[in-house]
């Protein structure tokens, strides 16, 4: 294995591995403005000044020290963590893109026709009849659709009486989060020893007090939930809403949809499937969809298409609004040339070779995998040795570890996620990172990692007396 | 691995241990339940003069990856907390049964309930 | 498949498919995976039931690359050109191009959440930085890294107040001219607890302390003040505001952004407890609303806060190393307890404000939002000069932005100005906003010119 080295720099001020903006420089300055009184501006302000050429070294230097998806696979289960299609940059880039919020309707025809498309293509992908692209991340898109859940009871008279949002143990903490955000008292459901959702403890949670039940399918296990059509109806028989978290919708792209198997509400993660970057944590975005029967209540407004002119549309019981104007728009109009490049076939052919690359990964790695015929994701197991220390071993061969220790019903979890932009060649040196560490000795695991630029940082003294900003720093040096 | 359960103690099936003083019972949590944990960096417990129930939640305690409630294993009134343990929390892990002890409570009812030593290392 | 066999790609041939240009696996690639899985076809691999297959096309062509690009840019070009002098929350400045070729290395673009901190210590840093240039902006000890936008911020700010121990009330009080878009958020934000969203009264924004008095009660948990309202307005009681809801029992929180908090009095010397308010002034631009959510708030709160924090440690070999720290508040480690189900936020967008800042410097930042009262006020004398209008509407110091007072109606007025090829607000009937900054000064000749023209 090569190991290659950036460029190495000798700054004297090296207490962190390159020193903050703060430490190259800091210049307090006094206000003083005439055309205001003294006692509404600020005295002084701390800051530091720089040039650009320092600007540009500082954020090159930080950007070294950075994996992103370009260095390597980062095979996180559950995060689609794909290529990024550069060309939907500079579509994103383009001024007529970023047009202001306020602008009249009549005058950003071309904005709302591409808002439009995108409302459109989603809901065929998901089998949904009315999108919404307003909910500014995956969260938000569960907490959206969880308030029409709502609203759609209340409308039925319904409201007080379904207090309870089911969600199965291995689901995503934001899952349980965006219920009790919305007012919900949350049920947790166990799952069965296959891994899937247990009917009969399905069967006992439902009832007149649930307002939804909050699914992936396929699972984090990578299993495909077949009963999922008897699922629904045990919800819907109960009067309640089925809601899809679209975070493994990878592995359905074009061969079945939420809205076909049952599902009332779905949110989409742009930054997973659809390939928009994960930009360091954000900004994504979660679109969701709905029935046509609980179209009337999604946020305001909609993009409706007449007579080829594109008007925003306020629904008749809409929940009101998620996000201060129309979502994260730069990041919307990514997945829409995503899509527009793939099309049918290319979405579908993205499913295949998700699949194909989860099962060929797990074909050459020799860790246990307990629960199958999974799809594009699987879980293994670390075995004896502990997950968290595995990933942090993998760190040293070069490649970002799997999801660890998520989902529970797997000890020592390694949720695995390749996507189908890793090629063959990238699998088997991914393979060979998991085998090489699955090997080794114990005492080396627990040592590592060696390799990367920071090892073993504190992560008690991080917490106990947190330093959140340079100022705490200087207080305490 | 071997945990400390000392004798004179009771415990909850929660983790909790409690022990008699002369008015009060002294409330804290085991030594197994401090390396479940990990490292804690943050405690959260009642004001004094709170009354709660038994099995009602006492507080919370936070590691880095966990956070865990805590029940308070009988009845009664808060009379004092360990202000040492809010700044400093490692004393918990350090000394659970000692200088990591949580509340002082003004019981109500006895600690007859509860699991004694023995029964406790049986359960973990 | 080779980058030449996906610019020959084009649309659905009959007899094979294109497949995903992302996908590189040859034909062969694929045979000796699956003779290596040990199943016939990738289709066997699929564990759909029959019934809930999906068999049918999108009906969406696939495109090369320069395809999509040509057919985007031309749907784009249907969007009328104008001289945007638009702001009310959503600002534009000049963004200086290095922020782009930084921000878009793709160690930053392409990168996750740091959950392995050993090898993401550049983007923590970024961040870090990020949090401090907020700490410095409002004098408030804490500031996450991010929210989604202003509105969500607000409502963030709002679920906070009913996890503070000492608020016991559940009564938001937000100014009657806030606008309806974030009250629309901030009342879905309130709607999974017994807070209740009410108006006070202000005059154009400006707040009156001995009004807000009249309105204050126990059961009030949290007051909003904007400094500067969406009116352009700059507040001119701040003090006196801070010293009535200086009780533990209430929460005073400023929404604010980067550029104001440069120039106007920080929140921290006023007795504000939270700010919050859209930093991607700086960075970013109006972008169509995407934003990048502001949320800063004194250490007593910071069990309670929401979203990202990073913190600053230590790694083995004594460097001081970046981590995200008390995750413990949040949705994964937490789940239905948690401060906030937010997971991804605006990280990115934060970089990019980030490395604005930078660029600026101190200096910089001052300068600017300097201009941002000079160019309102100078504008306003200019279009005073014109019959039939008469501006500012307001008497005070104004921020980026002003009111204009028209002849009815307003909207017929702000209609022809589009047809002039400028952009501005309509009010109400008799009024109109008009917003200037360093990014359209030297096109404020085309708005007098404009509304010259069609007055007459």
């Amino acid at each position: 294995m090569q190991q290659h080295d950036q460029a190495v720099w000798n700054d004297t001020n090296t207490d962190g591995y390159e020193p903050l903006l703060s430490e190259k420089d800091q210049t307090a300055i006094d206000v003083e403005y005439e055309g205001l009184p003294d006692d509404l501006t600020r005295e002084t302000l701390e800051l530091p000044s720089l040039s650009e050429p320092e600007v540009a070294r500082h954020y090159t230097r930080l950007s070294q020290m950075n994996y992103g998806i370009d260095s390597g696979p980062y095979p996180l289960g559950s995060c689609t963590m794909k290529y990024n299609p550069r060309f939907t940059e500079d579509v994103a880039a383009r001024s007529e893109a970023a047009v202001h919020p306020d602008r009249a309707e009549e005058s950003v025809q071309g904005t709302l026709q591409l808002y439009h498309e995108l409302q459109e293509y989603l809901g065929r992908i998901g089998g949904m009849d009315a999108v919404t692209l307003q909910p500014p991340a995956g969260a938000a898109g569960e907490f959206t659709g969880i308030l029409v859940a709502k609203a759609y009871h209340e409308r039925n008279g319904e409201g007080e009486q379904r207090s309870e949002v089911i969600v199965p143990a291995s689901a995503h903490g934001t899952n349980f989060a965006s219920a009790a955000m919305a007012g919900y008292d949350v049920v947790e459901l166990p799952g069965d020893e296959d891994g899937r959702v247990d009917l009969d403890a399905l069967r006992s949670a439902v009832g007149e007090e649930t307002a939804a039940l909050m699914l992936t399918n396929p699972n984090t296990l990578g299993l495909f939930e077949r009963d999922i059509e008897e699922i629904a109806d045990l919800v819907h028989d109960a009067g309640g809403l089925l809601y899809y978290d679209g975070a493994n919708l990878n592995a359905l792209l074009g061969r079945a949809r939420p809205g076909d198997m049952g599902f009332d509400i779905m949110h989409y993660n742009v930054h997973k499937t659809f390939a928009t970057p994960h930009g360091g944590g954000g900004p994504g975005a979660g679109p969701i969809g709905v029935t046509a029967e609980l179209e009337s209540f999604l946020p305001t407004p909609q993009i409706e298409e007449k007579d080829g002119e594109y008007e925003l549309i306020e629904p008749a019981h809409s929940v009101g609004k998620v996000h201060g104007a129309m979502g994260n728009w730069l990041v919307l109009i990514k997945a829409h040339a995503y899509i527009c490049r793939l099309g049918d076939e290319g979405l579908k052919d993205t499913s295949a070779k998700a699949v194909l690359n989860a099962n060929y990964l797990a074909s050459q790695i020799d860790l246990e995998i307990p629960f199958g015929p999974f799809h594009h994701e699987f879980v293994a197991s670390a075995g004896e040795l502990d997950a968290a220390d595995f990933a942090k071993r993998m760190l040293d061969y070069g490649v970002h570890p799997p999801t660890t220790k998520w989902p529970e019903i797997v000890s020592e979890a390694l949720m695995t996620e390749p996507t189908e932009a890793e090629s063959k060649t990238t699998l088997d040196q991914l393979a060979a990172a998991f085998n090489a560490v699955a090997s080794e000795e114990e005492a080396t695991i627990a040592a590592a990692p060696e390799k990367t630029s920071a090892r073993y940082i504190d992560q008690t003294s991080a917490a106990r007396s947190p330093q959140l900003s340079w100022h705490a720093l200087s207080s305490d040096e | 691995m071997e945990f400390e359960i000392p004798a004179e103690r009771r415990y909850a099936e929660s983790h909790e241990w409690a022990a008699n003083q002369t008015d009060t019972v002294r409330v804290g949590i085991s030594d197994f339940a401090q390396d479940e944990l990990g490292d804690i960096v943050f405690v959260d417990l009642p004001p004094e003069g709170e009354t709660l129930d038994q099995g009602e939640e006492l507080g919370v305690l936070e590691s880095i990856k966990a956070v865990s409630d805590i029940y308070v294993p009988v009845a009664g009134t808060v009379t004092a907390i360990n202000e040492d343990v809010i700044d400093s929390p490692e004393l918990i892990n350090e000394d659970p049964y000692g200088d990591g002890w949580l509340v002082e409570l003004e019981p109500e009812g006895d600690l007859e309930h509860l699991l004694d030593a023995a029964e406790y290392e049986e359960m973990i | 498949m080779s980058y030449h066999d996906q610019l020959q790609q084009t649309k659905t041939t009959p007899t094979g498919s294109t497949g995903s240009p992302f996908a590189p696996h040859t034909e062969a690639d694929v045979e000796a995976m699956l003779q290596a899985i040990g199943a016939e076809s990738i289709e066997d691999l699929f564990d759909i039931p029959a019934s809930v297959r999906f068999d049918a096309e999108f009906g969406i062509e696939a495109a090369s690359e320069q395809e999509v690009v040509q057919r985007v840019t031309k749907v784009l070009g249907q969007n009328d050109s104008a001289i945007e002098f638009l702001g009310r929350g959503h600002y534009d400045h000049y963004v200086p191009s290095l922020v782009d070729h930084l921000a878009d290395r793709s160690e930053f673009l392409t990168s996750y959440t740091q959950y392995q901190p050993e090898v993401t210590q550049g983007f923590l840093q970024a961040l870090f930085e990020y949090q401090s240039l907020l700490v410095e902006l409002t004098g408030l000890e804490i500031a996450n890294c991010s929210m989604y936008d202003a509105a969500t911020a607000l409502g963030e700010a709002a679920t906070l107040s009913q996890r503070v121990r000492s608020v016991s009330g559940n009564r938001v009080l937000v100014p009657d001219i806030l606008r309806d878009e974030r009250r629309a958020v901030l009342e879905n934000y309130a709607s999974g607890s017994s807070l209740v969203i009410d108006e006070y009264s202000t005059t154009n924004g400006v707040v009156d302390p001995d009004a807000l008095s009249g309105v204050l009660d126990d059961d009030v948990a949290l007051v909003y003040v904007e400094n500067p309202t969406t009116t352009g307005l700059i507040q001119e009681q701040l003090e006196e505001i801070g010293t009535l809801l200086a009780d533990d029992d209430v929460l005073f929180c400023l929404g604010s952004d980067p550029i104001a908090l440069s120039l106007l009095q920080p929140p921290a010397s006023i007795g504000a407890d939270v700010v919050v308010g859209d930093a991607s002034v700086l960075g970013l631009g109006s972008a169509y609303g995407t934003g990048l959510g502001l949320f800063a708030c004194r250490e007593k709160f910071l069990r309670q806060v929401p979203g990202r924090l990073v913190g600053a440690s230590r790694d083995e070999s004594d460097h001081r190393a970046y981590t995200l720290t008390l995750q413990t508040r949040e949705q994964h480690i937490r789940r239905e307890r948690a401060t906030s189900n937010i997971c991804t936020n605006q990280a990115w967008v934060a970089l990019r404000a980030a490395i604005h800042a930078s660029l600026l410097g101190p200096d910089g930042l001052v300068d600017l939002a300097k201009k941002c009262h000079q160019l309102p006020e100078a504008l306003a004398k200019e279009l005073n000069e014109i019959d039939g209008i008469s501006a500012p509407v307001h008497d005070g110091h104004h921020f980026r932005e002003f009111r204009v007072s028209v002849e009815p109606d307003a909207e017929d007025l702000v209609s022809n100005l589009y047809a002039e090829g400028v952009a501005v607000h309509a009010v109400d009937a008799d009024t109109i906003q008009i917003c200037v900054t360093d990014i359209n000064e030297r096109q404020t000749e085309e708005l007098v010119t404009a509304i010259t023209k069609v007055l007459d």
